[in-house]
């Protein structure tokens, strides 16, 4: 295989994946919990040779805090520090940072997705609900305030290992190791922040300067191609009868 | 050694020159990665192209995450793959496993740092390749150019030698 073309036709490869990753990132710039995602990439190394162009290793999740902000849902929560909220669909497990839930007819909380966060039921009576930083959830009923459940965050060892189910919702692997669960609150743990949500945690203007380099690096690689063919063109043409 | 095998040699040298640029041009977004300069020299046998490794590093990106680290100054990671082969690389990009250990993105454990004198390690950052996208574009058209003007010389050789094989003696 001709050395110049295989890696350029590589290093093609690997910026349309970084362009891949680029524009899922920014599709999803609005997605409350989301979590961009980044692109690693390796020299392709034969043992004892240079390499043949590069790699994607891999692609992980970043979970770097996406900002908070108030948004006085009646059910918003947004966790502030590391974890996730545990929510099920009544048959597995799944974790996300994305709190807008909505109170569901048996009064379980739950998503868009319709996941439900594991372990609050809000009773029929209650006027209104509250989260506190420790996870401590009351409502307000009629005969009073009344605590119905301590929500627990999940964390794991290996949380960039984690599989991605569409940005926002998570489930573990062998990799990622299970999910252990953490009391919030404390004085370096994660807080529950009631009334405001996640946003993600993609930067648009950060993202809009990675496809510029993505797209520039994608041309030079092309330019790469276009130079060995053009020399093979001419090795071709040498013998002219 | 004759003209048309000093020309085809600058010609291979050229193709050389190109392998090394579109490599380097592959790697460009590769974190760590030490471009190879190609170094041209005349020898017995026509033109040669040494690779050389380039000695200066990449500029740092901030990542945030808790286990990337980016060497400034001279150093090396240690890493070990799964048969056991310790290989140094300057990609900082580890991750926590679920026994704790810190693996590169290739499943390598980081098992020692060696630092050049004055260096240090900084956490949350990464050290980008130090390719030059630029100065690569310029390699690629140079090369292309040099091996176009050395196939010049190899078809005005050809062509002189075309004639006197076939037209010096020729009786009219």
């Amino acid at each position: 295989m001709d050395r110049a073309l295989f890696a350029a036709a590589t290093g093609m490869a690997a910026q349309q994946q970084n362009l891949d990753t680029i524009a899922n990132n920014l599709a999803n710039g609005d997605v409350v919990g989301f979590k961009g995602s980044e692109n690693e990439f390796a020299a392709l190394a034969a043992p004892g040779e240079p390499g043949v162009g590069t790699v994607r290793t891999a692609e992980h999740a970043l979970f770097k805090q996406g900002k908070l902000e108030r948004s006085n849902g009646p059910f918003d929560v947004a966790i502030d520090g590391e974890g996730f909220f545990v929510v099920g669909d009544g048959h597995r497990r799944a974790y996300t940072r994305a709190g807008e839930f909505s109170r569901a007819a048996d009064g379980t909380l739950q998503n868009a997705q319709g996941w439900r966060l594991v372990g609050v039921r809000i009773p029929g009576d209650a006027q209104s609900a509250n989260v506190a930083e420790d996870g401590a959830v009351t409502v307000t009923t009629s005969a009073g305030i009344r605590t119905i459940a301590h929500l627990q965050l999940a964390q794991f060892p290996a949380p960039e290992r984690l599989q991605s189910v569409d940005g926002a919702l998570f489930t573990p692997t062998p990799a990622s190791g299970n999910a252990h669960l953490v009391t919030p609150g404390g004085s370096d743990g994660p807080k529950l922040r009631y009334g405001m949500l996640e946003q993600s945690n993609v930067s648009i203007i950060e993202s809009m300067m990675q496809i510029l380099t993505a797209q520039r690096a994608y041309e030079a690689n092309a330019k790469g191609i276009q130079a060995a063919d053009e020399m093979l063109r001419i090795a071709n043409n040498l013998q002219r009868g | 050694m004759d003209g048309i095998a000093w020309a085809s040699s600058a010609m291979v040298a050229a193709r050389t020159r190109l392998d090394i640029a579109t490599e380097n041009l592959a790697n460009v977004s590769s974190d760590g990665f030490h471009a190879a300069l190609a170094r041209g020299r005349l020898t017995a046998a026509g033109v040669e192209i040494a690779r050389v490794a380039t000695r200066d590093h990449g500029a740092l990106r901030h990542t945030g995450r808790p286990y990337d680290f980016a060497i400034v100054g001279d150093g090396a990671f240690a890493v070990r793959a799964a048969d056991g082969r310790v290989s140094a690389t300057r990609n900082g990009a580890f991750e926590r496993d679920r026994d704790g250990l810190l693996r590169d993105t290739q499943g390598r454990e980081l098992v020692g740092t060696t630092l050049g004198p004055g260096a240090t390690v900084r956490t949350g950052y990464l050290e980008t390749s130090n390719v030059n996208a630029i100065d690569e574009m310029v390699d690629v058209l140079t090369s292309q150019r040099s091996f176009e003007s050395a196939e010049k010389v190899v078809s005005a050789i050809d062509g002189v030698r075309e004639k006197n094989a076939n037209d010096v003696a020729r009786v009219k």
